[in-house]
């Protein structure tokens, strides 16, 4: 049984069709990759699985179980993680307590534990610091965990923001352009670390425009142009798509 | 996890010492000011809990402080049940009220739930103004309780019929309730207020259930005003609807600004400067609205993050500037 699947999702705003009837699966521990042109409805898509959009019609199952129309902190209950295209974490919180609350949804202190300040209510405090300790030795931040996370490189900023999402335990981490706005001297670094998420269990689903990136580490990819799935295979089948080449070099180009 | 003699303990510890013993070399007249402070500080600190650490703006919070007033004086002059019955109650019903009203004022962003905060201070207002059978109307209500005195093992009692043990219980409510947010906001619920406060949708991408945290925190907060509500009625025992008057709401947010929202000194600062400086200058009281005007502008200006907020940034970024100066880009 895949993990994730999608049938005949379609997001209309308005007249515009942003996803319009789609249906794909992600495998368990695969690296599915979501690339198409800007506007193709890729983010949409990540929208739509994590509940910040209501689909207009279609059914995501996820892990067995139907979660469309599940609020966004639900579905990262469920185990579906989240990173921004614009990178997103708290600037003016400290390195190491962004990954701390990344493990909020896991608090079991209440009220009372938190202002009596119960022994369990410290022994959490401990486990959960551990814990984002560990996340970002993971993420090769240690040396930085008393940082203002707002004057971290950008490069950092996305290492972070992936231990943050990986502090909510996700089974499928969908990550939203990990590599865009960095060095190119950078990229390296975060792929490797894109795969490290990867091998430790964690299934990606992953949009990047960088085609070289997308070739050499997707398991499998797919191609959307205006909201439709146009082409859906291994890298070395959607290379050759004549569609997808149309869809990205324009019709003349095509031989 | 700070230090047993932190810099930051030292120094409350020393405002608590000055606040216990200044009344005892000031004359009556300076400790009914001081009273007030340290009643409108708990408001201001309460407000602090929903805007500075949550980032949801009130300017509902007069509407719990009349609440509170109300409630204590209702049941203790109607069910005739004493001060601390009518307080706890009158801490709950304040509490109650902020749960339902939260649920769907909260739901709301930004410039909406203002306005629905705004819209319930002025109803609450108008009530009280109203509803003269059960509130008194314009006359306000008379005899409201002060605390049960306190019998000492020694023998004797502490009463409260005097200026200065009143001070003295207000003083404490003004410290266990700025320990008890102290607290909550640096615990790991408190973390998930701040985060919302910072960037509330990231927090709920994270799988933090905004609604609910933002729900606990102004029911905390609404708590917490009422309290400071029911302290005033007990201390005043005559209240009036002006306890209500929405106006109240902007002048605890100009304290706050002007102290700094989001540190725990800041409500107390600010209230403590916005009613030191017309206070002190003897001025008339409609000038000293024009005055608090001025300095709120000038801070919104020139330190928007208040006193208090201003030499936190500054700590922030010079203590980070330092720890940087090795390899800012030196991400393995």
């Amino acid at each position: 049984m895949p993990l994730l699947e999608v049938s005949g999702l379609t997001k209309a705003f308005g007249g515009l069709m942003a996803v319009s009837g789609l249906t794909f699966s992600v495998q368990q521990g695969e690296l599915l990759s979501i690339i198409g042109p800007n506007g193709a409805g890729k983010t949409t898509l990540f929208n739509l699985l994590t509940g910040i959009y209501r689909p207009t019609s279609g059914i995501i199952r996820f892990d067995g179980n139907d979660i469309t129309g599940c609020k966004p902190y639900q579905s990262v209950r469920r185990g579906i993680g989240r990173t921004f295209q614009r990178t997103t974490v708290f600037g003016w919180e400290k390195v190491l307590d962004n990954v701390i609350i990344g493990q909020s949804l896991h608090v079991r202190t209440g009220v009372w534990g938190a202002i009596v300040r119960t022994g369990a209510a410290r022994r959490e405090e401990r486990r959960i610091r551990e814990k984002a300790r560990e996340l970002l030795a993971f993420v090769g931040l240690s040396d930085m965990e008393q940082r203002l996370s707002g004057n971290l490189t950008e490069e950092a900023q996305k290492r972070l923001s992936i231990a943050m999402v990986l502090a909510a335990d996700p089974k499928v981490l969908l990550l939203d352009e990990p590599t865009g706005g960095v060095n190119l001297e950078e990229i390296g670094g975060l792929i490797e670390l894109v795969k490290k998420v990867q091998r430790s269990g964690v299934t990606i689903c992953l949009i990047e425009h960088k085609m070289r990136m997308v070739m050499s580490i997707s398991d499998r990819i797919i191609v959307l142009n205006y909201g439709v799935n146009i082409a859906e295979g291994t890298p070395a089948e959607v290379g050759a798509n004549e569609e997808v080449i149309k869809a990205y070099l324009g019709a003349r180009r095509v031989a | 996890m700070t230090r047993r003699f932190s810099p930051e303990r030292i120094g409350w510890l020393l405002a608590v010492v000055v606040a216990i013993l200044l009344p005892l070399f000031v004359g009556e007249y300076l400790t009914s000011i001081l009273l007030l402070i340290a009643i409108w500080s708990i408001v201001a600190i309460s407000l602090n809990l929903i805007y500075g650490y949550t980032g949801q703006l009130s300017l509902g919070h007069s509407a719990f402080l009349g609440i509170g007033a109300y409630a204590l004086g209702l049941i203790a002059l109607k069910l005739h049940l004493g001060f601390w019955p009518s307080f706890f109650a009158a801490t709950a019903i304040s509490g109650l009220f902020g749960f339902l009203i939260g649920i769907p004022a909260l739901k709301l962003r930004g410039p909406y739930f203002v306005l629905v905060t705004l819209g319930f201070a002025a109803i609450v207002g108008v009530i009280i103004l109203a509803w003269v059978d059960f509130t008194g109307g314009a006359n306000g209500l008379a005899g409201m309780p002060r605390p049960n005195p306190i019998p000492l093992p020694w023998g004797g009692q502490v009463r409260f019929d005097s200026l200065l043990n009143m001070y003295y219980f207000v003083l404490f409510f003004l410290v266990l309730i700025a320990i008890l947010c102290d607290r909550l906001v640096h615990s790991l619920i408190g973390r998930t207020f701040i985060a919302i406060s910072h960037d509330e949708n990231l927090a709920e991408s994270l799988g933090i259930n905004t609604m609910a945290k933002k729900l606990l925190s102004f029911t905390v907060s609404a708590m917490f005003a009422g309290v400071a509500g029911a302290l005033y009625a007990s201390y005043n025992v005559v209240i009036s609807p002006d306890v209500a008057h929405f106006a109240r709401g902007m002048d605890v947010l100009a304290c706050l600004i002007v102290g700094g929202a989001g540190t725990a000194a800041g409500p107390i600062i600010g209230t403590f400067v916005l009613t030191a400086i017309p206070e002190g200058l003897q001025i008339v009281p409609y000038l000293k609205t024009l005055i608090n005007g001025i300095i709120l502008l000038l801070f919104i200006i020139f330190l928007p993050a208040g006193i208090t907020g201003g030499f936190k940034a500054l700590a922030l970024r010079w203590g980070d500037s330092r720890k940087s100066s090795g390899g800012r880009d030196a991400a393995p």
